[in-house]
C-alpha cells in the first residue's frame, strides 16, 4: 500500500496542489488571494507535467557528444513547461493590473462588496 | 498549389500588423485604413485558399518541414477553410461597423490599441482553428482568453472590470484543467500532434480506460468553461454584456465557437467516436445541452437589459450546438456545425442592432424601447430578422438549424430532445416577440408618428443590413453552406 | 529609499547578471537556458535597478518609447526569420533545408536559425519584463 503511494507521489502532490488552488480561488474573496489560487493550481500542473518526463538516471537532455550511451529525460514536458510558465506569468501580470484598476474604483478587494456595490447601481 | 503558405501567412499578418500599430502615429484615419486593409487581404487570401481546397484536398502543414511526430503541424482541411473565411468575414463586417461606434465608447487614445487586441483576438483564433497539435492548442486559448479579456476590460467602467476579472479567474482555471488533461493524453500517448494521438489511443483505450477518462474529462470541462457550456456559464452574461458592442459581437459569435470548434476537434479527430461513445461522454454533453437550452432561455426571459437578455441567449443557443454535438452522428454534427454559423450570423445582428440602439439613444432597458421601431427603422428591421431567426420562424437561417437539428434527432432516436427544442423555441419567442411588438405597435412617449431614417451614420447600418441579407439568403438556400459542410464531414468522423 | 549599502552593491551585481543573462541567451542552443531564461535574467536585472533606484531613474534608462519598439521587434524579427524560411525552403521556420549555416554540433556558431531566434525572444522578453514592471508601479502610484 505504502509502496503504491511513493511511486504514484506525483500524482498526489499534484491533485492535492489542484484541488488546494481551486479551493483558494473559489472560496476566497479577496481577489489578491484568488490570483494566488491560480497561481497554486498552475504549479500543481507544471509540476505534474515535469514529472511525466522523468527517466530513472536520466541527465539533462543536452547531447553528450563524447559519451553517446548516456540517458536523457524527456526534454518535451519540460519544453512545454516553460512556455507554460511564460502563460501563466502573463495572466498573473494582467490579472495584477486588472486588480490594481478595480482598487482604485471600488476601494476594496473584497469580490462581495464589489458585487453588491454594482448590483446597487 | 499556389496557397499552400496562406494559412501560414494568414496567421502572422495579423500578429505583425497588431505589434506595428502601437508604433505609430495613434491616427484615426490612418489606423483605420491599416486595419480593414489587413483584415481584407485576410479575407482574400482565406477565399483564394478555400477555393485551392477544392481542386487539391486537405494538407498538413509542417512548420520547419519537420516530420509530424516531432513539429507543429497545421492541418487545413475544406471545414476549417470555411470557418476561416466565415470569421474573417464576419470579423471584417463587425470592424467596419465599430469604426463608428468605437470611438463613441472608448477614450481617443485606445482606438489604436483596441485594434491591436482585435487583430491579436483574429491571430490566435485562426491559429487555433487552423492548428492539429494539442500544444500549440493551448498557447493559442490562452491567447484567445488573455485577448478576449482585455476587449471587455479596455472600457473603463466599474462593471467592465469586474466582469472581466471574473471572465479571467474562470477561463484560467479553464485553461489549467486542459493542461492536465493533455497531461494525462501526454502520459498515455506520447504524442501531441492530434493524429498520432488517435492512432494510439485506438490501440490502447481499452487497456487505459481510468486515465482517458480522466484526460478527457478534465479537456472538455476546461473547454465547457470556455464555451460556456450550461452549468459553467456563470461568466457569460457578465462579459458580454458590459463589453462594448463590438466586442460583445466577436465574443459571442466567434470567440465561443472556435472554442466549440476545439471541442469537436478533441472529440472527433484526438478521442474518435468509439472512445467517446464507449466511456458514455456523448450521454453528459446532451444533458448539459439540453438543460442549457431550456434554462440559459428561462434566464433571458427575467432580464432587462437588452445585452444581458441577448447573452443569457447565447447560453440557450450554445446548447443547440452541443446538442448537436452529442449525438455524435454524422447529421448531428452537419447540423451543429449549421448552426454555428447561423448563430454567428444572427447573434453578430443582434449585438450590433442592440449597439446602435445604445449608440443612438443611449438606452439599454428594455422597457425604454416603446416605439423605437419608428426611430430606427433600419435596425429594428435587422433586429426582428435575426430574433425571427432565433425564434425560428421559416425564411431566416435559424429555422434551417432548427429543422436539420431536429432531423438529427429523429434519426438517433432521442424524440425526447426534440420536445425540448420546440419548448426552448417557444421560450425564444416569449422574450424576442414583446420587443418587437413594443417597437413596431407601441407609441413612442417622446415623439409622436414620425417616422424617421436611423440617425446613425453609414459605416454601422450597412453592415447590419448585409447581415441581415445573409441570413435570409440563408434561411432560403441552406445548402450553400451545409453542402460544404456535408462533404468535409467524413473526414472527421473516421474511427 | 535611499540605502548606500543596498544601491552600491546593486551597482556591482547588475553587470554581472546582465553579463549572465547575454551568455545564457546566446549559448541557449548549446547549453542550459535560451531566450526566456536569459531574457528574464536581463529584465529582472532592470527590474532590480528600478527598485532601489526609483521608478525616474529606471526609465530614464529603459523609456517607455524604446521598450515597446524592442518588444514589437522581437516578434518581428522572428517572424521576419520564419518567412525566410519559406522564400528558400517552403516551410516556415525552416532550418537546415533553408540554408541556415549548421555548423558543428556544440559549436557556438551552430544549429541554425535556433540561436537567431534565441536573441529575438531574449530581446522581446527582458522588454517585456521591463514594461510591465513599470506599468504596474505607474498605475500604482496614482491610487
Amino acid at each position: 500500500m505504502f509502496d503504491v503511494l511513493l511511486k504514484h507521489m506525483n500524482y498526489i502532490a499534484a491533485m492535492a496542489l489542484f484541488v488546494i488552488g481551486l479551493y483558494t480561488v473559489l472560496m476566497h474573496q479577496n481577489l489578491i488571494k484568488k490570483v494566488i489560487g491560480i497561481n497554486i493550481m498552475e504549479t500543481s500542473v507544471f509540476l505534474f507535467f515535469v514529472s511525466i518526463g522523468m527517466v530513472q538516471n536520466g541527465q539533462a537532455p543536452i547531447i553528450n557528444l563524447k559519451d553517446a550511451s548516456v540517458t536523457y529525460v524527456n526534454p518535451i514536458p519540460s519544453a512545454l513547461i516553460l512556455t507554460g510558465i511564460v502563460v501563466a506569468v502573463s495572466i498573473t501580470a494582467y490579472s495584477l493590473s486588472l486588480i490594481i484598476q478595480l482598487y482604485k474604483q471600488y476601494g476594496t478587494l473584497n469580490l462581495d462588496e464589489m458585487v453588491d456595490e454594482v448590483e446597487h447601481d | 498549389m499556389i496557397s499552400t503558405q496562406f494559412p501560414v501567412y494568414l496567421v502572422i499578418i495579423p500578429l505583425a500588423i497588431a505589434v506595428i500599430l502601437p508604433l505609430l502615429k495613434q491616427h484615426r484615419r490612418l489606423i483605420q485604413s491599416i486595419v480593414s486593409l489587413t483584415v481584407g487581404l485576410m479575407f482574400f487570401l482565406a477565399l483564394f485558399n478555400w477555393f485551392e481546397l477544392h481542386s487539391f484536398g486537405a494538407y498538413a502543414y509542417n512548420f520547419g518541414g519537420y516530420a509530424a511526430n516531432l513539429g507543429i503541424q497545421f492541418y487545413i482541411d475544406e471545414l476549417t477553410s470555411l470557418l476561416v473565411l466565415f470569421i474573417l468575414f464576419l470579423s471584417f463586417i463587425i470592424i467596419s461597423y465599430s469604426f463608428a461606434d468605437i470611438p463613441h465608447e472608448l477614450e481617443p487614445h485606445q482606438f489604436g490599441l483596441y485594434y491591436s487586441l482585435i487583430l491579436l483576438l483574429l491571430f490566435s483564433m485562426l491559429g487555433m482553428v487552423y492548428t492539429n497539435d494539442l500544444f500549440n492548442m493551448y498557447v493559442f486559448m490562452e491567447i484567445l482568453s488573455i485577448t478576449s479579456t482585455a476587449i471587455i476590460s479596455i472600457k473603463h467602467r466599474k462593471a467592465n472590470f469586474l466582469a472581466s476579472f471574473r471572465y479571467l479567474m474562470l477561463s484560467s482555471i479553464g485553461s489549467i484543467t486542459i493542461l492536465f488533461g493533455l497531461a494525462f493524453l501526454y502520459m498515455v500517448t506520447g504524442h501531441l500532434n492530434m493524429f498520432e494521438v488517435h492512432k494510439v489511443i485506438q490501440s490502447v483505450w481499452t487497456t487505459y480506460p481510468m486515465n482517458l477518462l480522466l484526460a478527457s474529462g478534465f479537456i472538455l470541462t476546461g473547454l465547457g468553461i470556455k464555451s460556456a457550456m450550461f452549468p459553467l456559464h456563470v461568466w457569460l452574461p457578465d462579459a458580454h454584456a458590459s463589453a462594448p458592442s463590438p466586442s460583445s459581437a466577436f465574443l459571442s459569435a466567434l470567440v465561443v465557437k472556435v472554442y466549440i470548434f476545439a471541442m469537436y476537434k478533441i472529440l472527433f479527430r484526438v478521442l474518435g467516436t468509439m472512445m467517446v461513445k464507449g466511456l458514455g461522454i456523448d450521454q453528459a454533453i446532451l444533458i448539459f445541452a439540453a438543460l442549457g437550452m431550456v434554462f440559459g432561455s428561462i434566464f433571458a426571459i427575467g432580464q432587462r437589459d437588452i445585452k444581458r437578455m441577448l447573452a443569457y441567449s447565447s447560453v440557450a443557443q450554445i446548447g443547440y450546438i452541443f446538442l448537436g454535438l452529442g449525438l455524435m452522428s454524422e447529421q448531428g454534427l452537419a447540423a451543429s456545425l449549421f448552426h454555428i454559423f447561423s448563430h454567428g450570423l444572427m447573434k453578430t445582428a443582434l449585438f450590433l442592432s442592440a449597439g446602435s440602439i445604445i449608440f443612438a439613444t443611449g438606452k439599454r432597458k428594455l422597457s425604454d424601447l416603446d416605439g423605437i421601431g419608428y426611430r430606427m427603422p433600419v435596425t429594428m428591421i435587422v433586429f426582428s430578422i435575426a430574433a425571427f431567426g432565433m425564434i425560428g420562424i421559416p425564411g431566416v437561417s435559424g429555422f434551417m438549424s432548427k429543422i436539420y437539428l431536429g432531423l438529427a434527432l429523429i434519426e438517433g432516436q432521442h424524440p425526447i430532445y426534440l420536445a425540448l427544442i420546440l419548448l426552448s423555441s417557444f421560450l425564444n419567442a416569449v422574450y424576442y416577440l414583446p420587443i418587437i411588438i413594443a417597437a413596431f405597435l407601441k407609441e413612442d412617449p417622446e415623439n409622436r408618428h414620425a417616422m424617421k431614417m436611423d440617425p446613425l451614420p453609414k459605416r454601422m447600418w450597412i453592415p447590419m443590413v448585409v447581415l441581415a441579407i445573409c441570413l435570409i439568403v440563408i434561411g432560403f438556400y441552406p445548402q450553400l453552406i451545409m453542402d460544404i459542410i456535408e462533404a468535409s464531414l467524413p473526414a472527421y468522423l473516421v474511427g | 529609499m535611499n540605502d548606500l549599502i543596498v544601491k552600491t552593491i546593486v551597482r556591482w551585481v547588475i553587470p554581472f547578471i546582465q553579463l549572465f543573462g547575454v551568455y545564457v541567451v546566446f549559448y541557449g542552443h548549446v547549453s542550459f537556458g535560451g531566450g526566456f531564461s536569459g531574457g528574464a535574467l536581463i529584465g529582472a536585472s532592470l527590474i532590480l535597478y528600478a527598485i532601489t533606484f526609483g521608478l525616474k531613474a529606471s526609465k530614464k534608462m529603459v523609456p517607455h518609447k524604446r521598450s515597446q519598439w524592442m518588444e514589437s521587434l522581437g516578434i518581428l524579427w522572428y517572424i521576419a526569420l520564419g518567412l525566410v524560411g519559406i522564400y528558400t525552403s517552403a516551410y516556415f521556420l525552416g532550418n537546415k533545408a533553408a540554408g541556415f549555416y549548421m555548423g558543428e554540433a556544440g559549436q557556438l556558431l551552430s544549429a541554425g536559425i535556433i540561436p537567431l531566434l534565441t536573441i529575438g525572444i531574449g530581446v522581446k522578453v527582458a522588454s517585456t519584463m521591463i514594461t510591465l514592471f513599470q506599468k504596474l508601479v505607474e498605475e500604482n502610484e496614482d491610487v
